[in-house]
């Protein structure tokens, strides 16, 4: 598993993002490369919100970096809006990537801590010289209350005034400034309290409907992903392990790994916990991935035949997609 | 049954530059033998402070305490420190969050584990190398030779945390205080550390304290539960009773909010409106009142007291879920 | 962050008389500093018409401290405020672009920080500031600019890299990768993330800089090479060094000024430092 394919690629004319063969790699000594990912493709349609899991060191962050092209992939194509990102030069792409925003994971980091809201939000805008002042500055009240922040008590205050959940209400609030087409979310919630949580993610479930757009949606947490999203991915090591719609993905999981994330999960009721067998040891290090499935190291069905060949992904039921040589059925 | 820790009446008061911070108020917890209790709360609960408190580990000069702690016939706060300190390790030991700040970095697994065994069995260094690499079998650690002569930094996160947990239980403590143990760890590192847990715990009759803010751990791995919010206890209950019967608003909502992994896509989840209360300043009623969905006025203006049903189960609260309003 | 201790007042207002002094000191009703009262060699402390006294060869201690002063700081803030330029402009380049620029960059600091300070301004103000005609006294304001690019030299490498390891820490966070997305110019980038977040580091350590640079301009005197004819605090006690034995208070009073201010800068120095620690902390 973990394996390559395209037989998951919808190849539609709707498809907002299409990303084929990626590969990034980083050299952290002089024989040392990290393969954060290797040769992943994927698409995202129109509206849709693709989710990317997977545990930490299994490239997610990496991937979305790479489409932003920040820093650009090593090699492969990222078709945005039918232009290919990664031959941009400098200049175009700057302006290309006004139309696919980043909400970061530590909502106190991705602020300037000298900047007040007003600034903060009026950047974008004043980059990209969109209006006038008094434009600007209704259009900066506007986005604040849209995610429901009142601009008279927040716009002079600096980030480290609020707490991580208001952060990322402000984060969100200059994402949207400059009417982006894609929001990628790299684990937006995963820094905030359990009770705040659930605001932030109605948040971007709310401003996806009202401005119609494509998300990608990268956690390490199932439960939240089952909330937000139509598709999901689940990645290890680099590569694609399975793709399906959630409901599919979480009741009949293909993949021993996506089994094994899922049996992984702590359930909130004492009454219903699982006796199951859990998925043993730890990820290998993406310097030296297995050969053939980079999952088999762990998985209790490898085989020969899962060390010499690397598994491709193929359909398995209507719309769930799996990279095994041995999937459950 | 008799309770291996009680907490008595504890508060703690901070001194800040914006005035004194109530992070503990009043805080009533058993621990009885053999038993694993979780405490949860979201970040400013006072849970680990509370925690911190209870092993003694509270110092500075900005802290003011009051309350008793009483361990095992002994009373903590009445002890002097180095008598406190004689109980870690055989009376209580503790696991953190992040095992790489707990570890020290410039110095070999190996020592740092023989060192308490030393240092409190007496145990002469080979004995103590020897016991050591039992420890780290016993924690599951696969090439236990190897990993004795490696640093901190070597090793997974995972691997840490099996480490803290082999320097814990090395004396054979009767309490151990895991404070988010693994908060920092990949869930399915996560279910395995919680397995390992469960069965040292059983194993070496060993009572927790498990430190949490994921109501989805409490649930397989304690067998009490207290709920904490703003510095206070609002629910202590059995695990299965408070999870089939709660009857603190706070913990329902807490519950309602977490997204679950059996709901239909899609699903909106039900949130708590509101942000977590200012330490610095505690209003008069309820903690919870100004984001309870229940709230009415009396919640506003009078702080509730700990009820107690006639089964034990404890919360705070004017109005508690299942009683006529 | 109004309240201030009292070693803290007391070092803002020493460094205010000083910057004083240097800018106005010419204007105060004291005695000329290069006039020599052949009447009045060698008084003591507090004699009348002297206040500081004077020196064997006659010269008034106090106009001369205040003149000195003018020199002194003019040398430290010049040097701290070109190396301190210079220094931040390439560690903020070299962190910011990395690569081969950084690798060069890390290089030239290493070797400029592995020469002991005082050695390498000895170096370049000895090669600097010689005549071709060893016959003909090298003019002062020769002496004064080689005595500054000296120093700025000594600095660029100590500065430049508080610079650079500011902006490694502060380019990696995420506002940086967020400003990127936006569309922002690398150089907008810079000026407006990275500077503003990394001065308040540079900042602190231009105060210790500055005490450096004094001490460092006195010790230089002291040798010979700095500034001649007592123009400076240092050049002051090059010139009374003679005089320790007798009249003490020759190289007291200059010495005075020099640790005071050295002092003051020093403790300003820890006091930004720890304003910035704590508004870190909250950040």
């Amino acid at each position: 598993m973990a394996g390559s394919g395209t037989a998951h690629m919808r190849n539609t004319v709707d498809a907002v993002l299409t990303v084929r063969d990626l590969t990034v790699e980083f050299r952290v000594a002089k024989d040392k490369i990290v393969k954060a990912v290797s040769g992943l493709s994927f698409d995202v349609i129109k509206g849709e919100t693709l989710a990317i899991v997977g545990e930490s060191g299994c490239g997610k962050t990496t991937l979305a970096r790479a489409v932003l092209q920040l820093p650009p992939p090593n090699s492969g194509e990222v078709v945005f809006d039918k232009t290919d990102l990664t031959l941009l030069p400098k200049e175009n792409l700057r302006s290309a990537r006004t139309s696919m925003q980043m909400i970061f994971q530590d909502p106190i980091s991705s602020l300037d801590p000298r900047m007040t809201v007003h600034q903060l939000i009026d950047e974008p805008l004043e980059i990209w010289d969109r209006g006038t002042r008094a434009e600007r500055d209704e259009r900066i009240n506007n986005l604040l209350n849209n995610v429901g922040l009142e601009p008279e008590l927040v716009l002079n205050r600096r980030s480290y005034e609020f707490s991580g959940g208001q952060c990322q209400r402000i984060s969100i609030a200059r994402a949207l400034a400059l009417d982006p087409r894609m929001l990628i979310c790299d684990e937006p919630v995963s820094a905030l309290d359990v009770s705040i949580q659930a605001q932030i993610l109605n948040l971007l479930q709310d401003m996806k409907d009202r401005f119609g757009l494509t998300m990608i949606f990268i956690s390490h947490d199932l439960a939240v992903v089952k909330a937000v999203s139509n598709r999901v991915m689940v990645m290890y090591l680099g590569k694609i392990c399975e793709v399906a719609t959630p409901d599919t993905l979480y009741s009949k999981p293909a993949h021993h790994y996506t089994k094994a994330l899922l049996n992984s999960v702590p359930i909130a009721d004492p009454t219903r916990q699982r006796k199951t067998e859990l998925l043993q040891g730890e990820p290998p290090s993406p310097m030296n991935p297995p050969s053939g499935c980079r999952f088999r190291t762990r998985c209790a069905a490898a085989s020969a035949l899962c060390a010499e060949q690397e598994p491709q992904l193929r359909e398995v039921t209507p719309g769930q997609f799996v990279a095994c040589h041995h999937p459950i059925v | 049954m008799s309770s291996l820790l009680s907490v008595k009446n504890m508060s703690i008061n901070f001194d800040t530059p914006r005035g004194s911070l109530e992070a503990v108020r009043g805080v009533d917890i058993e621990i009885p033998a053999g038993t694993s209790v979780g405490i949860v709360g979201e970040s400013g609960s006072g849970k680990t402070v509370m925690c911190r408190a209870a092993m003694g580990l509270l110092q500075g000069s900005n802290v003011k305490r009051s309350g008793t702690v009483v361990f095992d016939g002994h009373e903590l706060t009445a002890m002097s420190k180095e008598e406190v300190r004689d109980l870690f390790g055989s009376g209580m030991a503790m696991i953190f969050q992040d095992p790489m700040t707990a570890l020290n970095p410039v110095r070999r697994i190996g020592s740092q584990l023989s060192e308490g065994l030393r240092v409190r069995l007496g145990m002469s260094k080979a004995d103590a190398l020897a016991r050591s690499k039992e420890l780290l079998e016993l924690v599951r650690i696969p090439n236990a030779a190897a990993v004795l002569k490696s640093f901190p930094y070597q090793l997974s996160g995972g691997m840490r945390q099996r480490v803290m947990i082999a320097i814990a239980i090395a004396c054979n403590p009767k309490l151990l205080f895991a404070d988010e143990p693994t908060t920092a760890l990949d869930v399915t590192v996560q279910a395995q550390i919680l397995q390992l847990l469960r069965e040292l715990r059983e194993d070496l009759k060993m009572s927790m304290v498990l430190v949490t803010h994921d109501l989805g751990v409490v649930a397989g791995n304690t067998d009490y539960v207290a709920v904490m919010y703003a510095g206070e206890v609002v629910e202590y209950a059995p695990t299965k009773k408070l999870f089939a019967d709660m009857r603190m608003p706070y913990t329902e909502a807490l519950l309602d909010s977490i997204p679950k992994i059996d709901h239909k896509s899609g699903t909106r989840l039900s949130m708590i409106a509101g942000r977590l209360p200012d330490p610095t300043d505690r209003g008069a009623g309820c903690s919870f009142a100004p984001r309870c969905k229940y709230a009415q006025e009396k919640c506003h203006k009078e702080h509730p007291e700990l009820k107690k049903d006639p089964d034990g189960h404890l919360y705070r609260c004017w109005f508690p879920i299942g009683e006529a309003k | 962050m109004r309240k201030f201790t009292k070693p803290t007042w007391f070092a803002i207002g020493w460094l205010g008389l000083m910057m004083f002094f240097s800018l106005f000191g010419w204007l105060l009703p004291f005695k000329a500093w290069n006039f020599v009262y052949e009447d009045d060699l060698e008084v003591g402390l507090f004699s009348s018409g002297h206040l500081l006294g004077t020196d064997s060869n006659g010269y008034d201690l106090l106009s001369s401290a205040v003149a000195g002063t003018r020199m002194s700081i003019f040398i430290a803030i010049a040097a701290v405020g070109l190396g301190g330029f210079i220094g931040s402009v390439l560690g903020i380049m070299a962190a910011y672009l990395r690569g081969k620029v950084d690798t060069v960059m890390v290089t030239i600091f290493n070797v400029g920080l592995s020469v002991p300070n005082l050695v390498l301004a000895l170096a370049l103000v000895s090669v600097l500031a010689t005549n071709v005609d060893i016959n003909q006294a090298v003019p002062t304001w020769r002496r004064v600019m080689v005595l500054i690019i000296s120093l700025t030299i000594v600095l660029i490498p100590i500065l430049g890299r508080i610079a650079r390891g500011a902006t490694l820490s502060w380019s990696g966070r995420e506002f940086v990768t967020a400003a990127r997305s936006m569309g922002m110019k690398d150089s907008k980038i810079i000026l407006r993330h990275i500077v503003p977040n990394v001065l308040p580091a540079l900042i602190a350590v231009a105060f210790l800089a500055v005490g450096v640079v004094i001490i460092a301009e006195a010790s230089l005197s002291i040798l010979g090479v700095g500034i001649p004819d007592g123009a400076s605090w240092g050049g002051m006690i090059a010139r009374g060094r003679n005089d320790l034995e007798y009249a003490p208070h020759v190289l007291y009073v200059p010495i005075v000024f020099l640790a005071l201010t050295v002092i003051s800068t020093n403790h300003l120095g820890d006091v930004v430092r720890s304003k910035l620690d704590s508004r870190e902390a909250k950040v």
